[in-house]
């Protein structure tokens, strides 16, 4: 598809349907946008010690997270530098000194230099064997840590990660910052929910603040209404019900937690307030941060409560609940969402509880409240195959948005100014710009 | 085994065949008073997942929150549940692991097949079922249902309804 077809696709205020529905594209997606973009691998303390690795796909390639003996940390492709077999399953795993692969028995360090191979002998004079680099694991062009989270890119050039994740890093500054002990920890399992529809709904719809009270209705209002019934009117809710009511506030409550926008794509909801602002207190958890930090600086990090934070396209988060979920393509119609769960360390379990319950409710391919927000995909990427519509609509408050400087935009909740924004992002990863 | 044996065999069978009837009869109410006040109901969301506090899970629903989900179940704007999934479940391999009778406590374990018809598609979900029953004279109440399904670790679909 040429450059002008592409730029036709995407205007300020809306996109054609094409970019949701035609598999060319979605291929042209996973060369410009997941081909350059920094992906999401995962969190260092996934990799804590020397021999871990923890492998994963960037789009649909093959990749793992490693740490060597000397503490550094890697990411490389999984993929055997002599026949090109997979060298490690998905997931977590260690292999003490050496990966070795399952085939013909190359065996790696965690830095993916080449250790050996069995009658290496017969490499000699040879262009290919020990010492030459092509026989090492390849790592990726770059791969960055920001506080523990590790993004890599398969582009060699590019802006460095600090500088692409821009105002949207300071989403992950207050998600570590709740940490008593300064530092999170990748715990309690994962969630992989398949959904039958094209990834970009997915990541608009976390900063889509008109549809919670219509989705989620038949979860949180029946929630509230259960509640009422067993506990009465005025007892406080129990943890899962104060997690599901909020999804039903009113339209005023999600447009005043507004939209802040960011280059790149990335953006964050809430800000002062969000639907996770209302949690009972866990009073050994405001102790533990006061004596870490002091009064004046925990009142600064809890004063900052976001929603859900895109670092588009791969990575979101939840900082107040410590969750994030990760998107993976896999065709033009079919996206794995994985949810994750953090510790808090220093924090005392209840945090964890909190958190593990949170991804049950809401996360879970067999819940209450995720499986609604699938459909609506779904029902989308049905919808759009209509050609008597070409276009989807992105137009509320355009052009209300306030300029806060250095490419930080901020809107009220309700505006389209998310969509907006990562399409923008979108449009020029597939030029081809850098 | 004992005629007794049999008997008890027979009628445990019976209280899991029970069980899963209703679910595919949407008789729901029926269904959530077969626990006890503090039953559980529990689908993990990997093998040997030691607790449903401290790791993610499927669905972990205490009486309040099978109060919400089958609520839900009726409500008109529950679109995930349009039309309302078809299931047939199957239930075999039923075994007695325990029976106390001093305690009145009973472990059955058993493997299970559900059949779901939804979206113009039916899929078939299968594992271990594990119930820990308290014996209430000649009944059984649910303190705890484990539904593990073998490819809990995979991708996993939506489903709205209890295995």
């Amino acid at each position: 598809m040429d450059a002008a077809n592409l730029d036709r696709l995407v205007d300020t205020d809306r996109v054609h349907r094409s970019v949701y529905t035609d598999p060319a594209i979605f291929e042209l997606e996973m060369e410009r946008i997941w081909g350059r973009a920094w992906i999401f691998v995962g969190h260092e303390s996934q990799v804590a010690e020397a021999g871990q690795y923890f492998a994963t796909t960037i789009g649909r390639q093959p990749v793992m997270m490693t740490r060597d003996e000397a503490g550094g940390l890697h990411v490389l492709f999984n993929r055997c530098a002599h026949k090109g077999a997979r060298l490690v399953g998905e997931g977590a795993g260690r292999a003490d000194k050496a990966i070795r692969c399952c085939y013909h028995g190359w065996r790696f360090g965690l830095d993916g230099r080449l250790l050996s191979i069995p009658m290496a002998d017969g490499y000699d004079g040879t262009r290919f064997g020990k010492g030459c680099p092509e026989a090492d694991v390849q790592p990726l062009s770059r791969a960055e840590s920001y506080r523990g989270f590790v993004f890599a890119s398969l582009a060699a050039e590019g802006p460095g990660l600090v500088a692409w994740l821009g105002g949207a890093a300071s989403s992950i500054d207050n998600m570590v910052d709740r940490a008593p002990g300064g530092d999170l920890e990748v715990t309690g399992g994962v969630l992989r929910f398949e959904h039958d529809s094209n990834w970009k709904f997915f990541v608009e719809n976390l900063n889509d603040l008109m549809h919670p009270m219509v989705v989620h209705q038949s979860s949180s209002l029946t929630a509230r209404d259960v509640a009422k019934a067993e506990l009465g009117p005025e007892a406080t809710m129990p943890p899962a019900l104060q997690i599901i009511a909020p999804f039903t506030e009113s339209y005023r409550f999600f447009d005043e937690m507004g939209l802040h926008a960011f280059e790149w794509g990335h953006g964050y909801s809430g800000g002062k307030t969000s639907i996770h602002a209302k949690y009972s207190d866990v009073p050994e958890y405001n102790a533990a941060m006061e004596a870490a930090y002091g009064p004046e600086r925990v009142a600064e990090i809890f004063a900052v409560n976001r929603h859900n934070t895109v670092f588009y396209p791969s990575a979101t988060i939840k900082g107040p609940i410590q969750t994030m979920r990760i998107v993976k393509p896999l065709a033009v119609d079919r996206t794995v969402i994985e949810s994750w769960t953090f510790r808090l360390k220093g924090a005392p379990d209840e945090l964890l509880r909190r958190s593990i319950l949170y991804c049950n409710l809401i996360n879970s391919s067999a819940n209450l409240v995720g499986p609604d927000d699938q459909e609506a995909y779904r029902r989308q990427q049905q919808g759009l195959r209509a050609e008597g519509a070409e276009w989807v609509a992105m137009h509320r408050d355009l052009g209300r948005e306030e300029d806060l400087g250095e490419g930080h935009l901020y809107a009220k909740g309700s505006s389209d100014l998310a969509f907006r924004n990562q399409f923008r992002a979108w449009k020029r990863y597939m030029a081809g710009v850098a | 085994m004992s005629t007794a044996d049999l008997a008890r065999h027979h009628q445990v069978s019976q209280f899991l065949f029970h069980e899963a009837r209703l679910l595919d009869e949407r008789r729901w109410d029926e269904w959530a008073d077969l626990f006890t006040e503090d039953g559980v109901y529990w689908a993990p969301a990997a093998h040997d997942q030691p607790d449903a506090d401290f790791h993610v899970s499927l669905i972990h629903d205490d009486a309040l929150l099978r109060k919400v989900r089958i609520a839900r179940f009726a409500d008109p704007n529950a679109f995930a549940l349009q039309p309302f999934p078809r299931t047939a479940h199957l239930i075999t391999n039923v075994m007695i692991d325990e029976d106390d009778a001093t305690m009145g406590r009973l472990l059955t374990t058993s493997r299970f097949a559900m059949f779901e018809f939804r979206a113009d598609a039916q899929r078939i979900y299968g594992g271990a079922y594990r119930h820990e029953l308290v014996v209430d004279g000649e009944d059984f109440r649910i303190v705890r249902k484990t539904a593990t399904l073998v490819d809990c670790e995979g991708l996993q679909e939506t489903v709205g309804v209890y295995f």
